[in-house]
């Protein structure tokens, strides 16, 4: 990850502001950065977001392919996670630099959206067995200013709210071929349901204290942190997965508490982000949004 | 300003892709109005504020916005000269080119006729008039939609600029625009927002000046068959068709009607070697000759065979419903057919025509019927196309056209009419009147041949034409040399000439000169173009359609005796056994000594008492031509035949006075070695100077199945072909001689033609080097160099030549494979065309050359089938048919009860054997010779038997014989006549 | 030469309605993050590109051994930039020989003199590609060396043509241009000096229209270096207001 030199002093200063509950920029310990987030940027993915959480930049596009479901799972489509770690963030990442943060971020993604609980791959089949949506979810990383796996999900969730599917019937044909034949007409297509689309919450613990988006400075100054995935049931939030990172270790106790503020948090997040898409979405209607991107 | 255009598609490899474009909106886009006093006019194409169209509808100036049906529904209404001030939307411009591009190119045309004021408006890209898809909205109703903001906006923006205080004074009436539509929603819409709208005939019948444009109309209903029954079974949609397809469960093919019966056709499905067979009107289900149709296989059981009856449809008039009668005669036919196959066991694979999946229909000649009723508005068009049904039109100047060739399209073809719906386009003139005819058949072959544009004639050179000294500084000077040409009598378009003398280390100098057609016709320009699309010289009988204006081919470019004359020449120095030392091509001026004709110069060799320059030349160029040939032989080259005949032709009346099987001397042959030695030469030169793009003529090897029916011939009569190679095919040509049958050679040697793939011109870098092969001439590479003034592969081949030794310059399109490899393919097209024309040309003067005429012939036959004799006449270079009665023939017992005499065909040896006079292939037989004019427009050269003489059979070499042909019936034409003996 | 289609409508109008010597709308920013030393965001028509500039920086690795400035140039282009999903960002034989085309155009503008013996990183990521992706790359690694305030001979700019059947040069095609079959010109030029930092070219046409290609290409590079040069003021003026140096520009 992005390297961040921070002097003991600095270190022991960011330390001491968590324990007040009062950090370098002010926050609590369980408040978020602003954020601003953007979908349908990317005109010719089927969906798009870009998340900005302070320093983070997240750009996340939806593509569509046709494929074949797995044999096991005949009447789930398919998903694909994709991460790229641009130079443009740090040169670290130029060349194959950024791989490895992106092969464990695509990995947690992987573990949260793995259940058919948090994510209904039946939608994405067309033809049991022969045909169905494979959906890559493309993300790239612009910047990173800390906090990289909720900001990542975020936009994840975003871009498949705001992604849409060309209306496909299916023919049956003899011998129990099937043909596909696409609507003509652009507004005419299927969403995602999103309501059970995790979000990761990071919990990062310094000294002993848990705390929720860190910023790149915090990061340098934690040793381990709980990434929990949240995903909502029935209006309840459950777990989806949840795995540590970092070199340290966490007491039982400590881990229960973070997986519980990490639940807390995602609960509340995830209501937030459906919240405002819907109602960006009822301002925009059907027609296409004026797109600011990177030009604010 | 700018928009996005999004929209889905499918990949080849079955994937959605969404695929996003700009779109640009603009504000700088004029309406081409003269009116306007706002946008700024890009454009030349003007509409006008004049209005001298009278519309009882429409009282005051107004103009015109076409619906994209209207366009491509009344093509034929717009093509004529009334029709001004018209706007054409891109919206509609862009459905018309995705529905059919022979009415786009149509409507192009129109639009760049620029006294026609027709101007394109650019809706699709105007800021105010571009319509961006609603949800829940078609593509179509997207588009009426955008047709109808455009009508409206173009209202509005010219109302604005009438308004002015001045324009009132002038006293003008205010010009509006008016949308037609002949879609009943979209003028229902239209209405309701405001707009002048009418539909096509509507408006049209309200010109009170152009009472006859509504002939033009097209109609896709007519008023009496509206309660009629339906006569055929429903097409299946497209989607259906589409979905039968895959499913494996329909076929798809291009119909063919047949040209003897017109209740069967054939349709070419890939799988299917011999195509499926369709008998029946129902089974026909209103597919036209050309059409793509679907088609169902019928169960093996019900598979039939081919009636190889002649069937024509009997006169209907207009106003007849189709009665039950007609329709049980066809029932009878088709019993005896389906009877007749199960016997002969010769079934094919049979079908029924289930949905149309593209019409071909074009623009067909013919003639009106006679109507029985007077007044009568609705007539029935025959056309002269036996493959046509017939068509039903409305027109109200019967009286006039009575008698004319005209020119009627298919609007539709409705399941209740028993005919397609179509409509009057134009008359060509009387029937009979030669220049009627040759239209015809121009017309027919797809010949452009309309007056060259003033455009095109603008690129000429400007007379008086001098040669500059410049141009004597870039050429060689070769107008010391006796160079002569050589080419059949009368002919004006000289592209070739010829010299040959002796070197002084013995060896000789021949030199082939080739009229600069390329310095002329300088690439890219209308002249280029219009000559490309001609591709070739046209040669019908009495009457030439240049490919380039006649200042050129038979004035600047022909190398006429005497006149310095630029020219390509091809320059060999050869030994005296006519082995090439040296080539060298160049540009050059040169003076041709004299313009001879084939029969000249072979006197000139002959009489030995001349000794000029010329004679000594050509008896030269004659030594080493025989050299060339025989080598040439050797390498397997075929001598084939095929009969020409030439016409002699009344100047005056274009009537042909006397046929001529044309002579062969040894001269023609002498130019035609030079030719094709040049033609090699220039070949192998270009094809290595240009290994992606050189211009080539190549001639395939048949497939063996191809001589399959010469191999049978010649083994009837005991010698075998060897059709392994050319050599070996060469040989064995060469010992199929009879001594009793002088013309035998000759026949086989037809036979042997007949076999023959067509040559075809192609780009060197789209083939393999093998595959350059030329089969017929024995030359692993060929182009065409020597006639640049008829063709225009050779103008091509001249510049590449000239490029590459820079004698000219080069250009972009020269070296372009693609567009070079569109020229090859419109070439070829345009040379078979020629070709057929020039055949179809020959039948028609051998017709009138027989017209009032009957002569008894000595003549042979070329090959015994079922149930007639194909004769040859040497004399004429004339084939037909010599109907046999066989006991199979027709259905007309009645007749056959009286008559005796039966044929008896025999599969084994192909004979036809009657009594004991026996028919054999390449047997000598005397036929009378007479003309069948009881068809106007299908006049037919009828063939009967005098020799042998077989007892009521024969011609009885009395004199009553005359009196049949005077009143023959009006069906079954051909065998009743031979009925009647 | 000539392609499948006809690029350009009787009527004047290219496919998207351009006409043949208009670019495509330009839309651009600088300073669009906070953690490179500089930035710019780039839109030429659909074709959106991100560029950061690192540096100067001393030089790493066996690269220190020279005196000369290293410019350093990553290409790469989002999985999702193309209707059809790439499956690599970079590392394909495109994006390397993109980045060699950087390396070269920028070469020739930067004024190497001033940077002995350090490093300069050009990180350009394609959003979205439609076509001239090269050029709008190399246009916004401009604008993100400007802004990381490296000094630079002149603007470098690129800027494509093409030409229609009709033989008419047609300014910054777009991608359906692009595949459509038409010859593609790529020029980087130096305008003001009217050198030329780089050129590449694909297809064919006929030698006797080059001279007029390439000045389509480089009326293109004029307009767009002054459209550069507006933002770049724009760009000064707001950030430097506080500092009263909008008086300045």
């Amino acid at each position: 990850m992005a390297y961040v030199a921070l002097s003991e002093a600095e270190k022991t200063f960011i330390l001491h502001g968590v324990e007040e509950d009062y950090r370098c920029d002010g926050r609590s310990r369980r408040d978020y950065r602003p954020m601003e987030l953007e979908t349908g940027l990317v005109s010719n993915a089927s969906g798009s977001a870009r998340l900005r959480l302070a320093n983070t930049d997240i750009l996340v596009g939806v593509k569509t392919e046709i494929d074949v479901p797995h044999q096991l799972t005949p009447e789930f489509g398919k998903l694909e996670f994709f991460v790229d770690c641009s130079a443009n963030a740090t040169p670290e990442f130029e060349g194959r630099g950024g791989s490895d943060l992106a092969q464990e971020l695509i990995l947690s993604l992987k573990n949260a959206y793995e259940s058919p609980f948090a994510f209904d791959y039946r939608s994405l089949c067309l033809i049991p067995g022969q045909q169905c949506w494979k959906l890559y979810i493309d993300i790239l990383i612009l910047e990173c200013g800390g906090n990289l796996y909720d900001a990542v999900s975020l936009a994840a969730k975003a871009a498949l709210f705001n992604t849409k599917l060309p209306r496909v019937t299916a023919t049956l044909l003899d011998a129990g071929i099937t043909d596909l034949i696409i609507s003509d007409n652009p507004y005419d297509c299927t969403r995602i349901g999103i309501e059970t689309v995790p979000l990761l919450v990071t919990v990062c613990k310094i000294g002993d204290f848990c705390l929720v988006d860190p910023s790149a400075e915090e990061e340098a100054c934690s040793t381990v942190s709980m990434v929990v995935a949240v995903s909502q049931r029935n209006n309840e939030a459950f777990l989806s997965g949840t795995h540590m990172t970092g070199g340290g270790s966490m007491h039982r106790d400590t881990m229960l508490n973070c997986l519980q503020l990490g639940l807390s948090i995602g609960d509340y997040l995830d209501k937030l982000l459906v919240k405002m898409l819907k109602q960006e979405q009822e301002r925009v209607g059907p027609k296409r949004p004026k797109i600011v991107g990177f030009l604010k | 300003m700018q928009t996005l255009r999004e929209f889905t598609r499918k990949t080849k490899r079955g994937n959605i892709l969404k695929i996003v474009r700009e779109h640009y909106l603009r504000d700088d886009i004029g309406c081409g109005s003269d009116i306007c006093q706002h946008c700024f006019q890009n454009d030349v194409y003007a509409l006008t504020a004049d209005h001298d169209l009278q519309s009882s509808l429409f009282k005051y100036p107004h103009y015109l916005v076409l619906d994209t049906n209207v366009v491509l529904d009344q093509i034929d209404v717009l093509e004529e000269d009334v029709l001004r001030n018209v706007i054409i939307l891109t919206t509609v411009l862009n459905e018309v080119k995705h529905k059919s591009s022979s009415i786009y190119k149509r409507i192009n045309e129109i639009i760049h006729d620029r006294r026609r004021n027709f101007y394109v408006f650019v809706n699709e890209h105007h800021k105010d008039t571009y319509a961006d898809r609603e949800p829940d909205e078609t593509a179509n109703d997207r588009n009426d939609r955008a047709i109808r903001i455009a009508t409206k906006w173009y209202d509005n923006h010219l109302k604005s600029s009438q308004v002015s205080k001045s324009f009132q004074r002038s006293g003008r009436q205010v010009t509006r625009v008016v949308l037609l539509t002949d879609d009943a929603g979209n003028r229902a819409k239209a209405e309701a927002e405001d707009i002048l709208v009418a539909t096509a005939s509507e408006y049209v019948k309200s010109l009170s000046d152009h009472p006859l444009l509504a002939d033009k109309l097209s109609h896709k209903t007519f008023a009496n068959e509206k309660q009629a029954l339906p006569q055929y079974p429903p097409h299946l949609s497209l989607r259906e068709i589409l979905e039968g397809l895959k499913q494996k469960k329909l076929l798809q093919g291009s119909f063919q009607a047949s040209r003897e019966n017109y209740l069967e056709g054939n349709v070419n499905v890939e799988q299917y070697e011999k195509g499926i067979l369709i008998q029946g009107r129902e089974s026909l289900n209103r597919a036209v000759d050309g059409d793509i149709v679907a088609i169902e296989l019928l169960p093996q059981s019900e598979w039939s065979a081919p009636s190889e009856i002649v069937l024509e449809e009997k006169n209907v008039y207009a106003d007849d419903l189709p009665s039950e009668e007609r329709t049980e005669e066809e029932k009878v036919m088709l019993q005896q057919v389906r009877a007749a196959a199960v016997v002969d066991a010769e079934r094919t694979p049979t079908g029924r025509i289930v949905g149309i999946v593209r019409r071909k229909w074009r623009q067909y000649c013919g003639i009106l019927q006679p109507s029985l009723i007077e007044d009568t508005s609705r007539h029935i068009f025959v056309p002269a196309d036996r493959k046509i049904p017939r068509i039903r039109i409305e027109t109200r100047q019967a009286a006039t056209l009575q008698n004319q060739r005209i020119i009627v399209t298919i609007d539709n073809w409705p399941r209740n009419s028993r005919y397609p719906h179509g409509h009057f386009v134009r008359s060509l003139g009387p029937l009979g009147d030669m220049n009627t005819e040759n239209e015809v058949i121009l017309l027919e072959h797809d010949v452009p041949h309309c007056k060259f544009s003033e455009e095109v004639l603008s690129f000429l050179p400007k007379m008086p034409w001098t040669i500059t000294p410049e141009d004597y500084a870039k050429r060689v000077d070769l107008r010391d040399l006796y160079i002569c040409s050589v080419d059949p009598p009368g002919c004006t378009d000289i592209d070739d000439a010829l010299h040959c003398r002796e070197l002084e280390n013995g060896n000789l100098e021949v030199g082939v000169h080739i009229a600069d057609v390329s310095h002329f016709i300088r690439p890219g320009n209308a002249l280029d173009k219009e000559a490309a699309a001609r591709g070739t010289t046209v040669y019908l009988v009495g009457k030439r359609i240049d490919m380039v204006p006649e200042l050129l081919s038979s004035n600047l470019c022909s190398l006429v005796g005497g006149v310095e004359r630029f020219a390509f020449s091809c320059v060999w120095e050869m030994d005296k056994e006519a082995n090439i030392i040296k080539k060298r091509f160049h540009k050059s001026v040169i003076k041709s000594k004299r313009a001879m004709t084939y029969e000249e110069a072979q006197v000139l060799i002959d009489d030995s008492t001349q000794d000029n320059e010329i004679a000594k030349s050509l008896r030269h160029l004659n030594r080493l031509a025989k050299i060339l040939k025989k080598r040439r032989m050797d390498n397997g080259a075929l001598v084939l035949a095929s009969p020409e005949i030439r016409f002699q032709v009344d100047s005056e009346t274009h009537e042909p006075l006397e046929v001529e099987v044309k002579q062969l001397r040894d001269t023609n042959s002498m130019v035609e070695e030079f030719m094709l030695l040049a033609n090699i030469s220039v070949a192998e030169h270009i094809a290595a100077e240009f290994s992606e793009c050189a211009v080539l003529r190549r001639h395939p090897k048949p497939p063996t199945t191809n001589f399959d029916p010469l191999i049978k011939a010649a083994r009837y009569q005991g010698f075998e072909i060897e059709t392994e190679t050319g050599l070996s095919l060469s040989h064995s040509l060469d010992k199929c001689v009879k001594a009793d049958n002088p013309y035998f050679n000759t026949m086989i040697r037809i036979l042997t033609t007949r076999c023959m793939m067509q040559a075809v011109y192609f780009i060197s870098g789209s083939l393999q080097k093998e595959e350059f092969f030329h089969y017929g001439l024995a030359a692993p590479i060929y182009t065409h160099f020597t006639s640049p003034i008829r063709r225009y592969s050779d103008i091509m081949v001249h510049r590449l030549l000239a490029a590459s030794i820079g004698a000219d310059s080069t250009y972009a399109q020269l070296l372009e494979r693609k567009s070079n490899e569109e020229l090859c393919h419109n070439l070829n097209y345009r040379h078979k065309m020629a070709q057929y024309a020039g055949r179809a040309s020959v039948g028609l003067n051998t017709h009138l050359f027989f017209r009032g005429k009957e002569e008894d012939e000595e003549g042979y036959v070329l090959f015994v089938r079922k149930n007639a004799l194909q004769v040859l006449i040497p004399k004429y270079g004339l084939e037909g048919t010599l109907y046999l009665k066989t006991d199979k023939d027709g259905k007309d017992g009645h007749e056959r009860a009286k008559s005796t005499v039966v044929f008896t065909f025999s599969e084994e040896d192909h004979t036809q054997r009657c009594g004991n006079v026996v028919f054999h292939s390449f047997d000598p037989v005397t036929v009378r010779l007479s003309l069948d004019s009881s068809n106007v427009q299908h006049e037919k050269l009828v063939f009967r038997l005098v020799k042998p003489y077989i007892k009521g059979f024969s011609v009885e070499t009395g004199s009553e014989s005359a009196a049949d042909v005077a009143a023959p019936p009006p069906t079954k034409k051909t065998k009743k006549n031979q009925k009647k003996k | 030469m000539a392609g499948r289609f006809e690029l350009l409508s009787e009527q004047g109008l290219r496919l998207d309605g351009r006409r043949p010597h208009e670019l495509r709308h330009i839309k651009c920013k600088m300073g669009v993050f906070e953690q490179p030393d500089g930035s710019a965001y780039m839109e030429q028509g659909n074709t959106k590109v991100l560029a950061a500039v690192y540096g100067p920086h001393q030089a790493k690795g066996k690269k220190t051994e020279t005196n000369d400035v290293i410019i350093n140039c990553q290409y790469s282009q989002a999985t999702f930039s193309t209707s059809e999903r790439k499956n690599r960002p970079r590392g394909d034989r495109k994006s390397q020989e993109f980045k060699m085309y950087l390396q070269q155009a920028l070469s020739a503008a930067i004024k190497s003199e001033l940077y002995p013996r350090s490093q300069i990183d050009v990180y350009v990521e394609v959003l979205q590609a439609d076509g001239a992706n090269y050029a709008v790359s190399l246009n916004a690694a401009t604008l993100a060396l400007i802004d990381a305030g490296i000094c630079l001979n002149e603007f470098v700019v690129a800027c494509t043509a093409s030409l229609s059947k009709s033989n008419i040069p047609l300014t910054d095609i777009s991608n359906i241009e692009e595949v459509s079959g038409g010859p593609k010109l790529t020029v980087a030029a130096l305008p003001t000096a009217e050198k030329i930092a780089f050129l590449e070219m694909s297809e064919r046409f006929h030698i006797d229209h080059l001279e007029t290609v390439i000045e389509t290409a480089m009326a293109g590079c004029r307009e767009i270096r002054d459209i550069l040069e507006a933002a770049v003021k724009e760009h000064l003026i707001h950030i430097g207001s506080a500092a009263d140096w909008g008086r300045v520009c």
